[in-house]
């Protein structure tokens, strides 16, 4: 899969900033307003997919290949497990541990948070990597539809 | 009769999907049918979280605008139930995942078949 133009690669290198941005706000204020990590898991995953899409399957599976997202997944899974476990301090499985308040703050509501972090990981990473393998498919047709080598 | 309305509004769209699915011959048709089923019982469910507080119109469960002043006894008593709410931003993530592959299966197909239409698919060899 080719990449696009040098503007389309500048434009969408500065774009990921802001996507990146948005998406962890998303996430990090999941007990205050709608979102959560499963939104803004979605959020950050479309942001690499915009640079996949920019820069082409094959240069991206070179920075960040399938492997890496597979490595992060997991990592989103075992995160959650251990905000599970974590909450056996306070003595049940799951149960709410840290300090919360009643009310619109950020830091009001306990675990939370973390669990959110940790289903975005998951769910980000998982997106992009069934996004890579999906777009392995190489459309095998005539002579027109080859990709350009050295170029 | 009036109170279930939105209900049979999405019982409704849920029969039209299910009628795309059932006798259209469209491949493409039939994946808009299993869509229009999802967003329908999305929809129904976040419907069943709704209610009609006794003084004042219903509140979104967000935070409230700066310049609004609404007490929090205020808030808790006029908003809706937040909680069907945020299940079912996850189910729209589950049902993107299922579109995207099914998608890709008939994107497959066309390329080995050469045809989006299911009767002709069944008759030729691959």
């Amino acid at each position: 899969m080719r990449g696009m133009t040098l503007i389309v690669k500048t434009t969408a290198g500065v774009l990921l900033g802001f996507i990146a941005l948005f998406g962890l706000h998303v996430v990090v204020t999941g007990h205050i307003e709608p979102g959560g990590g499963f939104a803004g898991g979605v959020i950050l995953a479309a942001g690499l997919l915009l640079m996949v899409l920019a820069f082409g399957a094959d240069e991206m599976r070179e920075r960040l290949g399938e492997r890496l997202a597979v490595i992060w997944e997991s990592v989103g899974a075992i995160g959650f497990l251990v905000v599970a476990l974590l909450g056996f301090i306070a003595g049940a499985f799951f149960s709410n541990f840290l300090p919360r308040a009643t009310g619109f703050e950020l830091f009001a509501g306990g675990s939370i948070p973390f669990a959110d972090i940790a289903i975005a990981l998951n769910v980000g990473a998982g997106l992009f990597g069934a996004f890579l393998m999906l777009a392995a498919y190489r459309t095998a047709r005539g002579k027109d539809q080859t990709e350009g080598r050295g170029e | 009769m009036e109170a279930y309305l939105p209900y049979i509004l999405c019982v409704g769209l849920f029969a039209i999907g299910l009628y795309a699915i059932a006798v259209k011959k469209n491949l493409i048709k039939i994946i808009i049918g299993i869509i229009l089923i999802h967003h329908s019982t999305n929809l129904f469910l976040v419907l069943v979280g709704f209610r009609l507080p006794e003084n004042g119109s219903p509140l979104a469960p967000v935070k409230p605008a700066p310049h609004e002043q609404i007490s929090k006894a205020e808030f808790l008593a006029r908003s809706v139930d937040p909680v069907p709410q945020a299940l079912m931003l996850t189910s729209i993530v589950i049902g993107l995942s299922i579109t995207a592959l099914i998608v890709v299966i008939a994107i497959r197909l066309h390329e080995k078949y050469g045809t989006y239409d299911l009767t002709k698919i069944r008759e030729l060899r691959g």
